[in-house]
């Protein structure tokens, strides 16, 4: 692709972003469309920890800081949202840069488990802490970040702007001599930590970024659903995350916004087969990470590949999965 | 102070020293089967088995329902339905595990992925509520002032037997002496005449059977319900971590450890006290040691 394509594309696909609203008056598409950009948030943030090797099973748990950081600070200090924001999004950061340094010392096996149990511990401490939070019960009556945001359409300009700003800080991150930092920690992190790239530092910055977008996605999500309840935060939402990333495929951001729209689709296309489609979610996960580790993107670039390759030419192999033992 | 001080003093009360007791033994009982298959399948075939504690969920649902719908004794039931289980299971290692072998990080994703097709097939098939299975025994043992359940004495005793029948297998017979070969080096064994494709399968059963009967009981202490195997799996994890993946040994510490701060903390404090505690002492655990107690580190 060269420069000039991919710059017609970038225009074609914000002014198509900025004007469809204006095309229907379907108040569920509007919704659905809200629920991709906040989507579109957690799954490129947890993009760029998986980048660095490590798959976090407990994102979830820094949006449910994100949200009640927010939520409480808007309902019970009374004051506006922007403060609440950045509260959430600040608290989800300051949780992040306390057990960064902790777990992502850990290889593979021990943060997928570690951070898995902490997503399990974040969601009984808000169950636990009835004062605080509500409990299971949650927090009802969350006000919207400003009255004209009661409206869907003009919710989803706002997060239409939040998600252009996190997936650009991440499309950025991975552009830089940072992300190629961040590419050579993936591929071999002894290696990467001789040649000078300070390994944990660089880990644990990339890690409190991500957790913020995380925490800033928790805070619009609640403003948005009015609601608030430990269930938004389980680790089925983590998971799901994940699953995003592992469809679209983890060596590419693209990867993570294709999952991201694929896995709020599909549920709004099953609604009332709430079972049915985590049985899917799962079997998805399955066939993907035995047969197709790669994704869609690494299925795509093959497919392409053995068109345009000539006949007798062998395939290009599918790349490697990207995390680090 | 003195509030901690008078919640520590309820358990120099000796009903409760008692009762505390058992279900230490109990539950360290119960997270060590359930460890141990998890460890082993770790350690043989490198795979980290999330859907582990969907297999004590399955456990459970075939003992409900041999004890529940057949009438059978539980004492034929709980045998012929953990076997039920772990060999239906063989069909799950065909299609899905016998793909993850050796591929360490596909096998945590793809197994999570299980889990939830696991947990939701059965929230499809059997609805969440939940269901008691009959005690195997309504009477006490009265030791002076201690107070033991008959059918908490019975899950201890199945528990203990099923554990001392692991060792002898995996330490006197040519098929443990075969798994303890693959743990240690596969391609090694491999050139050695192990067959690792039909060890794996031993393991893997193995592995199962452990977890059919870990969830089994534990339905006949709490409840069953597709929901399950959650505890379980979030118990295995903390035993595994604490003793140290792959390590058998490590495992049993693990378990017993883990369990008896569950009943000595949660009977003084609460439940959620203890499951803090537990994920607390972890973390500190994998700072200093993340190879657990008993494990060797890697490289």
């Amino acid at each position: 692709m060269t420069q000039a394509t991919k710059i017609t594309g970038g225009v074609l696909a914000a002014v198509v972003l900025v004007v469809w609203p204006w095309l229907t008056d379907d108040r569920f598409l509007h919704h659905v469309g809200v629920l991709i950009m906040l989507t579109a948030i957690g799954a490129s943030s947890l993009h760029l920890i998986i980048r660095t090797g490590h798959v976090s099973l407990c994102h979830a748990a820094f949006m449910a800081f994100g949200a009640y950081g927010s939520v409480l600070t808007v309902m019970s200090l009374g004051l506006p949202f922007p403060v609440g924001l950045l509260v959430g999004t600040g608290a989800a950061a300051l949780l992040a840069a306390t057990i960064g340094p902790i777990v992502l010392r850990l290889t593979g096996k021990y943060f997928v488990l570690i951070t898995f149990l902490f997503g399990e511990v974040v969601r009984m401490a808000i169950v636990e802490n009835v004062a605080l939070t509500g409990g299971s019960n949650g927090i009802f009556n969350v006000p919207p970040p400003h009255p004209i945001f009661l409206d869907t359409k003009a919710y989803y300009y706002l997060a239409l702007a939040f998600a252009a700003f996190a997936v650009g800080l991440c499309a950025r991150i991975l552009g830089s001599e940072f992300g190629r930092a961040m590419n050579a920690i993936r591929d071999g992190e002894r290696l990467a930590e001789c040649s000078g790239v300070p390994v944990i530092r660089f880990k644990v910055i990339v890690f409190i970024i991500a957790c913020a977008l995380a925490g800033m996605q928790g805070s619009l999500m609640a403003h948005y659903n009015k609601v608030l309840s430990p269930e938004n935060f389980s680790g089925i939402i983590s998971l799901n995350l994940v699953v995003m990333n592992v469809i679209g495929g983890m060596s590419s951001l693209w990867g993570a916004l294709i999952g991201a729209v694929f896995m709020v689709m599909l549920p709004e296309l099953l609604r009332g087969y709430v079972n049915i489609q985590h049985i899917i979610f799962g079997a998805i996960l399955f066939a993907t990470m035995a047969f197709m580790p790669g994704g869609i993107i690494q299925a795509a670039r093959h497919v392409k590949a053995m068109l345009s390759a000539k006949p007798d030419a062998p395939a290009p192999p599918l790349a490697r999965t990207g995390a680090a033992e | 102070m003195l509030d901690f001080l008078s919640r520590l003093e309820i358990l120099l009360n000796p009903t409760v020293l008692g009762q505390v007791i058992v279900n230490g033994i109990s539950l360290s009982a119960i997270y060590i089967l359930v460890a141990l298959g998890f460890t082993l399948l770790f350690g043989i075939m490198r795979v980290v088995n999330f859907a582990h504690g969907e297999f004590a969920m399955l456990g459970a649902f075939a003992f409900y329902h041999l004890t529940k719908d057949l009438n059978w004794p539980w004492m034929i039931a709980l045998p012929a339905g953990v076997i039920g289980v772990a060999a239906a299971s063989l069909v799950l290692e065909w299609l899905v595990f016998r793909w993850f072998y050796q591929r360490m990080f596909e096998s945590m994703i793809g197994l999570l992925g299980l889990n939830m097709m696991l947990i939701y097939g059965g929230v499809l098939l059997w609805d969440t509520h939940e269901r008691n299975i009959p005690a195997a025994s309504q009477e006490v043992l009265m030791l002076g002032d201690i107070i033991i359940p008959i059918d908490r004495l019975i899950v201890v005793v199945i528990a203990l037997a099923a554990l001392t029948a692991f060792y002898l297998f995996i330490r006197h017979t040519r098929a443990g002496l075969a798994m303890r070969a693959a743990a240690q080096d596969v391609e090694t064994a491999e050139t050695q005449g192990v067959d690792t494709r039909h060890i794996y399968k031993v393991a893997f059963f193995v592995a199962i059977l452990l977890a059919a009967l870990a969830g089994s009981l534990w339905g006949q202490i709490y409840a069953v319900s597709p929901h399950l195997g959650e505890r379980p799996l979030m118990m295995a994890f903390i035993v595994v971590i604490l003793g140290g993946m792959g390590s058998i040994p490590g495992a049993a510490l693990g378990g017993a450890l883990l369990g008896f701060t569950e009943s000595i903390v949660g009977t003084a404090f609460g439940a959620a006290a203890s499951a803090f505690l537990s994920f607390g002492v972890v973390i500190v655990l994998l700072v200093f040691r993340p190879w657990g107690i008993l494990g060797t580190p890697e490289n």
